[in-house]
């Protein structure tokens, strides 16, 4: 049982940074690559806000809001102007802004580590079946279903989720029928940026907030996004299950395994099914 | 006749060239340090220590050996083993005097190749693998810090004295993880202490909680933590989460400081017990004063990685002073020899057989300064050296 509750934990902090990523790529065809590093910027932010005002939930919410308008202003000044370019130039640019990111992070908060301390009604633990369970990731479990259930019902039954993925299938028609498309993607890209920041704010109480935080999950973040399917929300979710239950169940019996075992789902799946275990032929966001 | 000239012209150049006593080009403007370390990537915070502890060490001597200034410059390997080698090559056609670095001991162990073939002698103050100074030791790497055999005596000795019966570990999956566990297993059966599970874990692994929590139900009254760089932050942090320090006797080699109380918690911190290669409160002379520099110039206490850097760099140049000859032969032959009474942790002796400095060795448990202040680290239990360090063959 502790095992499956862990892995539905790390399923949950994967797909809320995987759902950023594919809903991004959904709409907008930019594969971000700065994804792993505005979710580290997140973590620091949320760092900060809850160290200078001792309060978490302030954190929590400050932080997406800070990297909501981090990535609008990413997509107006930085993407906008090279949509009608090669692929190269979004690799380019995203990039260059994962090294803007570290560096600014470096500059504010130098290369110590830093930590948040969850509030004192998620700390500790509870025992279930005579195991402790730690408070904080039954948290991460409920929101990120909750998470779960706001994407899909705002992206399938809601009419902002019918404008978005309009604008993503026929962004000229769109257009057409008096779609303001440009802040259609703006506020796409501000969003997804705003999921990585939520994901950064969530893992700071149960992971190191360093530098290197983003390039250490955004490999999972980016195999779950391939499992799922690019630009698949419902997919996201089922492929975070997989890597989370995988890498759970993978550390209780072959924990010396759990990298090959993680590649090789990701493997067997590109050569079986490449465009995605559940990917359907229309695209959700 | 032109052809005559012109071989008559070469011979006397090549002849020259022979007779007129050469001067090595890099002898005395100025001694030339190379600092090839990580100052980005996993182990940039450790580096960036490890500059500020050299640089204390050349400021109290006013930047100035054998009447010439110092002249540093520090090199980023990014934590990349083929960018330390590529920096090292470089730093060496810059004909530097001596070379310092690195952190990870695969790094330290590829330098050591290339400072040996170029006879520049190589400072090391942190990486603990036992060829540095066992298997691929050199003449001109010279290590003065704690050796993996030093941490693993220290850790058998700690777990028997502190009463441990049953010991569960969690081992980062590396050669010298392995190694260290394979050594440690073999001396925690020796000292009746049962060793009830082992999991290998993957350096690197984002989450801990599945090990720990096998941990905490194996029946173990204390847990090995052998992990490295951000792994220790993230195992106790979620070890915290379950109350592992105050369940189980978690202990580690270098897995508890001030530096890392930061980065895991007062919560996931408090308990832990660690080796320390280095601890600010130690009551030397030499210490006192290192300690006041250091606050004054970064206005923080000195970490492990401070202050061996320090001692190493500070008992390194005032060795290469007693010789009072640009000789780097000389330098080498007397650090050899050479015994330092009063370094920060106590009389460290260079062994001429190893390159290694014997040294004593200290273990401490955290703690918060003052009831509920940051994370401090009390030294619990002190090693002499002769416990430490099997005789030189």
């Amino acid at each position: 049982m502790s095992t499956f509750l862990i892995g539905l934990s790390i399923a949950m902090l994967l797909f809320l940074l995987a759902a950023g990523l594919t809903l991004i790529f959904g709409m907008l065809r930019i594969i971000n690559f700065a994804h792993g590093a505005m979710y580290m910027f997140g973590a620091y932010l949320a760092y900060q806000i809850s160290a200078a005002s001792g309060n978490f939930w302030l954190a929590l919410l400050a932080a997406p809001l800070g990297l909501a308008l981090l990535g609008a202003l990413a997509e107006r000044w930085l993407l906008r102007p090279i949509y009608a370019m090669p692929h190269e130039f979004q690799l380019l640019i995203t990039f260059g802004l994962i090294l803007v990111l570290e560096e600014a992070v470096h500059v504010f908060w130098g290369l110590s580590g830093r930590s948040i301390a969850p509030p004192a009604a998620l700390t500790g633990s509870v025992e279930w079946f005579g195991t402790a369970f730690a408070r904080y990731r039954l948290f991460v479990i409920a929101l990120g279903l909750a998470m779960v259930v706001l994407l899909l019902v705002g992206i399938e039954r809601s009419r902002i989720g019918l404008i978005v993925r309009a604008c993503s299938v026929n962004p000229a028609m769109a257009a057409a029928l008096g779609v303001k498309v440009n802040t259609v993607r703006t506020a796409v890209f501000a969003a997804g940026a705003a999921l990585a920041g939520l994901a950064g704010a969530i893992a700071g109480p149960m992971l190191p907030i360093q530098l290197q935080m983003g390039t250490t999950i955004i490999l999972d973040c980016f195999i779950v996004v391939i499992l799922g399917g690019l630009g698949n929300i419902r997919g996201a979710v089922l492929g975070a299950l997989l890597i989370g239950m995988t890498r759970a169940y993978g550390q209780q019996w072959l924990p010396e395994w759990i990298d090959m075992l993680t590649y090789g789902v990701l493997i067997a799946t590109l050569l079986l099914r490449p465009q995605g275990l559940f990917s359907k032929k229309e695209r959700l966001a | 006749m032109q052809q005559l000239v012109r071989g008559a012209a070469l011979a006397l150049t090549l002849v020259g060239g022979m007779l007129t006593p050469t001067v090595p080009a890099w002898a005395q403007d100025a001694f030339r340090i190379a600092g090839v370390l990580p100052l980005s990537g996993a182990f940039g915070i450790i580096g960036e220590n490890m500059r500020r502890g050299v640089t204390i060490a050349i400021e109290e001597r006013n930047g100035r050996v054998l009447g010439k200034p110092i002249e540093v410059s520090w090199d980023d390997t990014e934590t990349s083993t083929q960018v330390a080698v590529q920096k090292t090559t470089r730093a060496l056609s810059r004909e530097v005097h001596t070379v310092f670095g690195e952190v990870s001991s695969g790094s330290t162990l590829a330098m050591m190749k290339l400072t040996e073939q170029r006879k520049i002698p190589q400072l090391i103050t942190l990486s603990a693998d036992d060829r540095i100074t066992g298997s691929d030791k050199s003449r001109y790497a010279f290590r003065t810090s704690n050796t993996v055999a030093m941490e693993n005596r220290m850790i058998g000795e700690f777990a028997q004295r502190q009463g441990a019966k049953k010991l569960y570990a969690i081992v980062a999956d590396y050669q010298v993880g392995r190694d260290m566990w394979a050594a440690l297993k073999a001396d925690f059966e020796s000292r009746g202490i049962q060793v009830v599970g082992v999991d290998l874990a993957a350096i690197g692994t984002k989450d801990y909680a599945v090990l720990l929590d096998k941990a905490l139900r194996s029946g173990a009254d204390s847990l090995m933590l052998l992990v490295v760089g951000g792994d220790v932050v993230t195992s106790l942090k979620q070890g915290a989460d379950v109350g592992l320090a105050q369940k189980m006797r978690v202990m580690g080699t270098m897995l508890m400081d001030e530096t890392l109380g930061l980065a895991v918690g007062p919560a996931g911190s408090v308990g832990v017990n660690s080796t320390l290669r280095y601890h600010h409160t130690q009551d030397t002379p030499r210490n006192k004063r290192f300690v006041e520099a250091y606050k004054a110039k970064y206005k923080e206490l000195p970490s492990q990685y401070a202050g061996e850097a320090y001692d190493g760099m500070s008992w390194w140049l005032d060795t290469v002073e007693s010789t009072g000859v640009w000789d780097k032969e000389k330098w080498v032959d007397a650090f050899r020899a050479s015994v330092r009474k009063d370094s920060v942790e106590g009389e460290k002796r260079m062994r001429a057989c190893d390159n290694q400095a014997e040294q004593p060795g200290l273990f401490g448990v955290a703690e918060r300064a003052g009831g509920d202040g940051p994370i401090v680290m009390k030294v619990t239990e002190r090693f002499g050296a002769a416990s430490l360090f099997k005789p030189c063959s």
